[in-house]
């Protein structure tokens, strides 16, 4: 006779099958696709194939093909270009603007959450919206530069290839300001106003104490943020498509717009697989490094700032 | 921070900063109200006078946007209950179940928010095509869940661990089974968590592209966002009704965001910084 299952025994199988749902869903809708994409990435799949052929397997070709494209190291080289600046600009917006929001004034925290609604707009809204804010003729921007007298400024700037990236990226930053407002402004809650009090009796002015207190205390946060930035950032497909769908002449297709034209426009599945597959190793290498660094932070609650 | 000395300075700068940064919003609405032939000139009016309802009869007369509209709302709302049926389990039991392997995973549903959706895009529209699952709203409300549910579990994975576990004892001795102490005990106290996931969820799902446009290709379960972008490219001068279109995708969010500001806010922190 089977011993009766121990209170303890009988709540971790009941345990188990709490999860057993949700990981089976993601097993299959998230797990597998993207094992059969490995799959397919040595593999000659193309349309036909897809309708009802065999598949013939043909090791690193697809891999070949994607790096002796052009296009594709075109590609890389728009996808760091718009990543880096993106970051860039928006990590020094986001910051100056927590600082602002840290101190506590009337209607600061309704302004606060106003600002966040340019990040939870859809991208495909957001990247219709500026399209119609860049337009070359009666966009928005453009009448702001005449009216103060910048009409050398006033450009069609998504339809010209020397200044589209420019856009995509201002669009960008918009979306991601807020973002990285909000957590930053996180982190300067958690530094201990004390410290500020006793440096500024100390003699250290505004800035010193923003470059030799703020800055360092912040250094945690920040990384974070940027390393969930970088994330965010190499992913962005909606609003790069909406508002340039890549071009003019190629000039905003990103990698994952390239990922896209090779699967869905040029169907050829294999080689978009690899690509695909090309694409996942910023986010996986980023992503392993954001682990390890919680781990660290775990095993060490006393860093300073969260 | 201490108080600074003249607060409503820092309020008037904040006002007039984020009144800038708002601008392309403002910019929509106004547009969307604005008669159509005072639409596209060299010198936009900052002010839409005299207001119209014009564009917005416009868009509403386009093809399919009331459908797109109605299969966005189904879909967000599948995604939703889809994400707390399968996510509110899961959490619960990572959060309170001593289990082998849950620090494992753990670790996979965040590596499972890394992939690019065009990376999961392009597989899933060869299996969904296969089984026969594009063009449903299954399909779609399936892929958009692979983008909710781990999110969802990392959010209220905390929020559920907060409960006293006292409170489940109790219920468990009084010989409640597990279901009956997360559905009657757990559940009523965590109800503020659940639903900022809930909201989130919804807009995740409503605001969801690159789905919409790979595994429906039909009017009949293509989302709002997809008729969006394909209108830029049919209706591309008619900014009026475009922008008029782009508010009434932007109106859920805004209301979502409006109820839900103070759970979305501390669930967004929560989920991304403490991970």
């Amino acid at each position: 006779m089977r011993q009766p299952l121990s209170l303890s025994a009988r709540r971790s199988r009941t345990g188990y099958l709490f999860c057993l749902p949700g990981l089976a869903f993601l097993a299959l809708f998230l797990a597998y696709p993207l094992l059969y994409n490995v799959w397919t990435s040595v593999h000659d799949v193309d349309l036909g194939q897809l309708l009802g052929g065999a598949e013939r397997f043909n090791g690193l070709d697809n891999y070949r093909a994607v790096a002796g494209d052009p296009a594709f190291w075109h590609s890389v080289r728009l996808s760091l270009v718009f990543t880096l600046a993106s970051l860039v600009l928006q990590f020094t917006i986001g910051f100056a603007l927590a600082l602002l929001f840290a101190r506590p004034f009337p209607l600061g925290g309704l302004l606060r959450s106003l600002l966040l609604v340019a990040w939870l707009l859809p991208p495909v809204v957001s990247g219709t919206l500026f399209r119609w804010m860049l337009d070359g003729e009666s966009g928005a921007y453009n009448a702001l530069f005449q009216a103060v007298g910048l009409s050398a400024l006033s450009h069609d700037w998504l339809t010209d290839p020397s200044t589209s990236m420019a856009g995509v990226v201002f669009a960008n930053v918009w979306v991601g300001v807020p973002f990285n407002m909000l957590l930053l402004l996180v982190g300067l809650h958690t530094i201990d106003p004390e410290l500020h009090e006793a440096a500024a009796i100390d003699g250290a002015n505004a800035w010193q104490r923003f470059r030799h207190l703020t800055l360092p205390l912040m250094r945690p946060v920040s990384v974070t943020v940027l390393l969930l930035g970088l994330l965010y950032t190499f992913k962005v497909f909606d609003l790069v498509f909406v508002m340039t769908g890549g071009g003019p002449v190629d000039a905003t297709r990103v990698l994952s717009l390239y990922v896209y034209e090779v699967f869905f426009t040029f169907f050829r599945f294999g080689q978009g697989a690899a690509a695909g597959l090309l694409l996942l190793v910023v986010p996986l290498l980023a992503g392993a490094w954001y682990v390890r660094r919680l781990r660290h932070e775990e095993e060490a609650p006393a860093g300073g700032a969260r | 921070m201490r108080p600074p000395r003249r607060p409503w300075l820092w309020t008037a700068l904040a006002t007039l900063i984020t009144a800038a940064f708002l601008l392309p919003v403002y910019w929509m609405v106004k547009t969307g109200l604005t008669r159509p032939d005072r639409i596209q000139t060299p010198d936009p009016q900052w002010a839409p006078t005299p207001l119209t309802g014009e564009n917005y009869s416009t868009a509403l007369g386009y093809e399919g946007l009331t459908r797109a509209l109605f299969n966005s709302l189904v879909i967000s709302c599948g995604v939703v209950a889809l994400t707390l049926l399968l996510g509110v389990p899961l959490a619960y039991a990572l959060a309170r179940i001593r289990m082998r392997g849950s620090g494992t995973m753990v670790l996979a549903l965040l590596v499972a928010q890394l992939p690019p959706a065009i990376v999961l895009a392009a597989p899933l529209f060869i299996l969904e095509r296969r089984a026969g699952l594009t063009d449903t709203y299954v399909g779609l409300i399936a892929a958009d869940t692979t983008l909710t549910l781990p999110f969802a579990v990392i959010v209220l994975r905390p929020v559920l661990r907060g409960v006293a576990p006292e409170l489940e004892e109790a219920a468990l001795v009084d010989g409640c089974g597990l279901p009956g102490v997360l559905l009657r005990v757990v559940l009523p106290l965590v109800v503020p968590g659940v639903v900022a996931t809930a909201g989130l969820s919804f807009l995740i799902g409503w605001g969801e592209f690159l789905f919409g446009l790979t595994l429906a290709e039909g009017p009949e379960v293509q989302p709002v966002t997809v008729l969006l972008n394909s209108f830029v490219g049919q209706h591309g001068t008619s900014w009026g009704a475009l922008m008029a279109t782009a508010t009434l995708v932007s109106i859920p969010v805004v209301c979502v965001f409006a109820v839900f500001q103070r759970f979305i806010v501390g669930g967004l922190t929560a989920g991304s910084v403490r991970g």
